[in-house]
């Protein structure tokens, strides 16, 4: 690659979340049986209205406003006339010279360093039906015409795979906490296109561009990135010329194959939408849009981060948006939030997953869960006395100390009980106390096995390894 | 005034989906260049580019509230369809856009 250096664009469609869809009022759904949510505007009948959904507005207001884009205050639509079954009135209604959104950018952080990842517009506009070929025929499901999506296009401005993926898990992760989409790639409410060319490093214009399209996961895009980058460089080494075209990738070979190659110039002919007036933003419009959005994945990281919460953590909740919204239910709180999140990615997650069921089917109230972990901090409560009250806590209506009252656990806080255990431990292990004296670390991780095991393991771990180092170091003197 | 070119005329016709034949072409050539001068005509119209009219009322968009209302029935769906197939509305397959 160092003769050669590539340009990426990465167009990405998504699913837009609302009770209806864009242009009229059937449900906007997933699953349902088929042709069972559509009106006859989605179905392209002559005459039908559409009249645009506010909630898809206030969306792309939020969308624009996470993704720092300029909104454009008074916008219409356009047709984009094409001929084919998914759209029966043979035009797609869409925006293409004021696009609610211009500019903006994405942060991503590569290799320890920030970047932006600039954008070049964003518009709203609607869905095709879903069609499967089957055989000679296609089987046309119109649930899906009308779905409003929001169409996010970025400059060619990256250069690698990497920067494509850790873009697009980006913008995922925005749209997914601005409740504009779900971003479920596999249920292909979020669509990705990649436009990858490349040239000679230091030339000044850029290389033909080749669209690749259908990728079904972000892992994809890297890879279909990576084999187009490998296939145009091969036709550059062997002195032949790439031709634009649109190319898929196949998830068995792992690899893009050709769709077909581009027809030239622009063949949609596209003009105002005339059946939909202009839709002028005012700024009340725009403080009601914003008024709902959340904290953003970002400004959450900062919490945690303050909160003292490690990295590997933080992540796990933002990946987690239900943990991380409760969570932060407790951030008027004194919770010990390095605890708290331990808990809740630790022990608490396992017992959803086990009894598959989300944290609000628990019992588990406001007070019980700082009560918990208080007890916790305080060392009334050991992580092994946490996991054999645990089930209790969140499927009972009991509180933590009834509990603890009901399972006789007293953590024992008094020192010099715990120092009688050491001793006793100590005594029956010469062998570990000798391998200890000669430096073997691991001889301390079994003597402090030993000594929860002794304890049944209701002592506070820190202080149990503190008292036995203090002991171990007298022993040696 | 110059004609269209054989390949751009059946290049339309290609988009439109219809069959010319070698007579209608030669005619197209013609009457499509003279469709195609017009428009230019309206191009060269000052500020044609600058503010759109979309309808001639002018008036801005009223939103929808964001409420789901009555669909159509599975039967009402289908009952204009060429052909179905189960729940789907069945139509040649077009895979070569």
């Amino acid at each position: 690659m160092s003769k050669y250096e590539a340009t990426i664009g990465i167009e990405v469609h998504a699913e837009i979340k609302s009770q209806s869809k864009i242009f009229s009022n059937a449900q906007n759904s997933y699953g349902k049986m088929a042709n069972s949510s559509c009106t006859v505007v989605d179905l392209g009948y002559p005459g039908a209205l559409p009249t645009i959904n506010q909630e898809v507005i206030y969306q792309g207001i939020r969308a624009c406003h996470l993704l720092h884009s300029t909104i454009t205050e008074k916008m219409h639509f356009d047709r984009k006339n094409y001929f084919y079954p998914d759209n029966p009135k043979n035009y797609q209604i869409t925006q293409n010279r004021t696009p609610i959104g211009r500019g903006g950018y994405l942060q991503i952080k590569i290799n320890n360093e920030v970047k932006k990842i600039e954008l070049e517009e964003m518009h709203l506009e609607e869905d095709t039906c879903k069609s499967v070929h089957k055989g000679r025929m296609s089987l046309l499901d119109f649930n899906r015409a009308g779905v409003p999506l929001i169409e996010i296009v970025t400059k060619p401005c990256m250069h690698s795979k990497e920067e494509a993926v850790l873009y697009l898990e980006k913008l995922r992760e925005t749209l997914f906490y601005g409740d504009i989409s779900d971003c479920k790639i596999e249920e292909g409410s979020m669509r990705c296109e990649a436009n990858v060319s490349i040239k000679e490093v230091g030339a000044k214009t850029l290389g033909v561009k080749c669209e690749i399209k259908n990728i079904g996961s972000i892992r994809n895009v890297g890879i279909a990135i990576e084999k187009e980058i490998q296939r145009q460089i091969e036709l550059l080494e062997n002195h032949e010329t790439i031709k634009e075209q649109t190319r898929r990738f196949d998830d068995k070979l792992e690899d893009t194959v050709l769709m077909r190659y581009k027809e030239t110039g622009n063949d949609y002919r596209y003009f105002p939408e005339p059946d939909i007036p202009f839709v002028v933003l005012t700024d009340e419009m725009i403080d009601h849009a914003l008024s709902s959005l959340q904290l953003t994945p970002d400004e959450r990281r900062e919490i945690y981060k303050s909160k003292g919460i490690q990295e590997i953590n933080i992540e796990k909740l933002i990946a987690n948006r239900t943990l991380s919204d409760y969570l932060n239910t407790y951030l008027d709180t004194e919770l010990d939030f390095v605890i708290a999140s331990n808990l809740l990615l630790g022990d608490i997650l396992s017992y959803l997953h086990k009894n598959f069921i989300q944290l609000e089917q628990t019992k588990l109230t406001k007070e019980k869960f700082l009560d918990l972990v208080l007890k916790i901090k305080n060392g009334d409560l050991s992580n092994k006395n946490v996991k054999d009250i645990l089930e209790d806590v969140l499927s009972t209506d009991a509180s933590v100390s009834e509990i603890m009252q009901q399972k006789n656990i007293q953590n024992i806080k008094d020192s010099s009980v715990v120092i009688d255990i050491i001793q006793k431990v100590v005594t029956e292990n010469p062998e570990s106390v000798k391998d200890y004296q000669e430096g073997k670390d691991r001889a301390v991780k079994y003597l402090m096995g030993q000594v929860m095991k002794e304890a049944k393991g209701s002592i506070n771990p820190k202080l149990a390894s503190e008292l036995l180092l203090e002991f171990l170091k007298n022993t040696s003197n | 005034m110059e004609k269209l070119s054989v390949e751009e005329v059946k290049h339309i016709a290609h988009l439109a989906r219809i069959f010319l034949t070698d007579e209608e072409i030669e005619k197209y050539r013609v009457s499509l260049a003279k469709l195609f001068e017009m428009i230019d005509e309206i191009h060269q119209i000052k500020g044609y580019d600058e503010e759109i009219m979309i309808c001639p009322w002018q008036s801005d968009s009223s939103l929808r509230e964001d409420k789901v209302g009555k669909m159509l029935t599975e039967e009402e769906v289908l009952k204009n369809a060429p052909c179905k197939n189960g729940r789907f509305i069945e139509v040649p397959v077009m895979l070569n856009e």
